[in-house]
């Protein structure tokens, strides 16, 4: 769970050191099994200077709050949060009764208290949507949403990712163009040699055959090239980034589909890109092309 | 025929190749020109929405963000306490929490109720009616009155859900004195402006009135009198506005400050490479009539300038487009930010400033500039002799 509101209170560490003899370490062992145990985050446990083993208090903030203590029993990497980005997190996670014993006021009876949501792993992940409808029929006072649903269309990572899309868009129009005026030269810069194949016999539609196989393999050879480079790329980038934000959060990632995407457009983009710009030149005369 | 005019006319005389290129320019450059709007939009932007409210300090209990960390247990007593400070002008104390609320049978609407104590200024503008004067009032903003019907004088019921509060708060009939604009307004959310008394009984805590952080109005100095609020306890963190700049800049949205970089960098390189390709290739198609025009008393120097003012005027023609191009395509961009969860409606990823024009110009100057190095090589090596025989023979 995250602390916003709670402050954590690092009271030392355990002097195991000033304990001597069987009976000392049967003290702590009796200490440790009434301790109840937390995870305290990574970054946390840097910042605080706090270590496996150690004792910590915590308190839920509220004035004359309680304040129990609990043992670190190890830490944990916080869920990557792209909102979190360059924010120490700050959480511990601990059973929900321990939570519930260590929040709850004097008020509310044991077993009477809230959470805010239960997550739920089916069986069988098909039937996500059957299950959500029956709770919603059965249960008063819950509301039982797809995981996909409860994440919302505004979510931050789907944002980001339509973000990305349109960078990506405007990227592929500049490279579109730049193709497209470099196949332009290319095949003016072969003009008299089109021409002469003209000449000799070679019908329109055989050249332009050709172009288009030139422009499929250029293309092809070319989104190859785009690939390897992505993905040889793609753990330097996470690396750079996972060090400068100090997060687990991912990046880069080249998935199958991914590849797939860039060669399904790269390559047709490509062959057009060559046919449209021979399109011109192949409709004039093989003399008017081989003149000088 | 000077050399600009003379570039000029071997640019008219391809259309199609200057069209393509011109316009890979503009693409590129938009493109450039909206991550330069991008490195300090947020910056600029949260800037803006602090320095409207009027407020120079926010004091918080912990070093975390307003309203990420742990609440300031009472309220109003650090605000008596701030306000004793001769440095300090006023004190409010804020405290936001989630709410429902709706007129009669009206369809529910969901967003933020924001209770406000302590002395003069309000995180909201009043748009229609008047401010909240008492604990049974309260204002709303348009989008609350829209979902809703309540229009001024009209009795909402609002149910909070509060962090601290009771598991089941009671609903609370208020009355609207006003419709307001709020500066930190979530777009498609209702706000609703009330004192920190009202929040505290909508939260089932008549008792405890905390609040996620103060807001401070120095005397003039700023930082001396968060200086002073520092020293006042230890449970007070007081930051200036300039300070919490800083924070953000180092721990929110950086990532954005960063994609900045990187695509600014690639796009450099882009245009770059298009603008080399373009004028090589062009210029290796020109050779032979390069050498003639050496023959013919050119000087070396002026077959350089012409290759030097064609990318100069193919990188100026996209990058003057680029401007407006990039304009339309900021306004595209931050409409996709925008849906962004919990992002204030006024709060804009992409904002203009003047510094991006020139460093845009500078950027895209010095690529023409190198993009023509290796062409004009080219053309100051040629050997004369030889390239028109090899015209003549080829």
């Amino acid at each position: 769970m995250h602390t916003h509101r709670r402050r954590a209170r690092v009271t030392g560490r355990v002097v195991a050191c000033a304990l001597f003899g069987i009976l000392a370490v049967s003290t702590l062992f009796a200490q440790e099994a009434q301790l109840p145990s937390i995870l305290v985050a990574r970054q946390l446990a840097a910042l605080e200077g706090i270590e496996i083993g150690d004792e910590v208090e915590l308190t839920s903030g509220e004035p004359g709050g309680d304040i129990r203590r609990f043992r670190v029993i190890d830490t944990y990497e916080p869920t990557p949060d792209p909102m979190q980005l360059g924010v120490a997190s700050r959480g511990v996670r601990m059973h929900l009764t321990d939570l519930l014993a260590l929040t709850r006021d004097a008020a509310t009876p044991t077993g009477t208290e809230h959470v805010e949501g239960i997550n739920i792993a089916l069986q069988d992940p098909e039937d996500a949507r059957e299950f959500a409808d029956d709770v919603n029929a059965r249960v008063v006072g819950a509301y039982a949403l797809l995981a996909e649903q409860a994440a919302g269309a505004g979510n931050t990572f789907v944002v980001l990712e339509r973000f990305h899309m349109a960078i990506a868009t405007v990227t592929i129009v500049a490279a579109t163009v730049f193709l497209l005026a470099l196949t332009v030269m290319l095949v003016e810069e072969r003009r008299a040699t089109v021409g002469v194949l003209r000449l000799i016999g070679f019908p329109a539609r055989r050249i332009l055959v050709q172009v288009l196989i030139e422009g499929v393999l250029l293309a092809g050879v070319g989104a190859l090239f785009g690939l390897v480079l992505a993905v040889v790329s793609e753990d330097l980038i996470n690396r750079f980034f996972q060090w400068q934000y100090d997060t687990a959060l991912v990046f880069v990632h080249v998935t199958p589909t991914v590849a797939a995407t860039c060669l399904a457009i790269a390559v047709p983009l490509g062959a057009v890109a060559t046919v449209v710009a021979s399109w011109a030149l192949l409709r004039s005369g093989g003399l008017r092309l081989a003149k000088r | 025929m000077n050399a600009l005019a003379c570039s000029w006319r071997s640019l008219v005389r391809q259309p199609a190749r200057t069209a393509l290129g011109v316009i890979g320019v503009a693409a590129v450059g938009a493109l450039l020109f909206d991550m330069l709007l991008l490195s300090e939009g947020l910056m600029i932007s949260t800037r803006n929405m602090l320095e409207s409210m009027d407020f120079d300090i926010r004091v918080t209990s912990t070093d975390q963000m307003p309203g990420r960390g742990p609440d300031i247990v009472d309220g109003p007593a650090a605000a008596a306490l701030v306000a004793t400070l001769p440095s300090v002008s006023s004190v409010i104390t804020l405290r936001r929490e989630d709410a429902r609320i709706n007129q009669g049978d009206s369809r529910p609407a969901f967003g933020s109720v924001v209770g406000v104590g302590g002395g003069f200024g309000r995180p909201w503008t009043v748009l229609r009616g008047t401010d909240v004067a008492g604990d049974q009032e309260i204002v709303i903003n348009e989008f609350a009155s829209q979902v809703t019907g309540a229009e001024l004088g009209a009795s909402i019921t609002v149910r909070a859900r509060c962090a601290d509060g009771a598991t089941s708060p009671p609903p609370m009939d208020l009355r609207v004195t006003g419709i307001a604009e709020f500066t930190f307004d979530i777009l498609g959310e209702s706000s609703v402006g009330m004192t920190d008394i009202s929040l505290a009984d909508a939260c089932g805590t008549p008792g405890a009135i905390p609040a996620d952080f103060l807001m401070v109005k120095s005397g003039g100095d700023p930082a001396g009198a968060a200086a002073d609020i520092d020293a006042l306890s230890p449970a007070l963190l007081a930051s200036t506005n300039d300070e919490a700049i800083g924070q953000l800049q180092q721990r929110g949205f950086t990532y954005f400050r960063q994609i900045s970089t990187v695509l600014t960098t690639i796009t450099v390189a882009f245009a770059l490479l298009l603008i080399t390709v373009l004028l090589t290739v062009s210029v290796n198609q020109r050779l032979g009539e390069v050498a003639a025009l050496r023959a013919l008393g050119f000087s070396q120097g002026r077959v350089v300038l012409d290759v030097l003012w064609e990318s100069v005027l193919i990188v100026g023609l996209g990058g003057v487009l680029s401007l407006p191009l990039g304009a339309l395509m900021a306004v595209w961009l931050d409409s996709i930010l925008k849906r962004m969860p919990r992002i204030p409606a006024d709060l804009h990823f992409f904002v203009f400033q003047p510094e991006a024009i020139w460093i845009h110009g500078v950027l895209l100057a010095v690529t023409a500039l190198t993009a023509a190095i290796y062409p004009m090589l080219i053309v100051a090596r040629l050997p004369i002799a030889t390239t028109l025989r090899n015209e003549v023979v080829g």
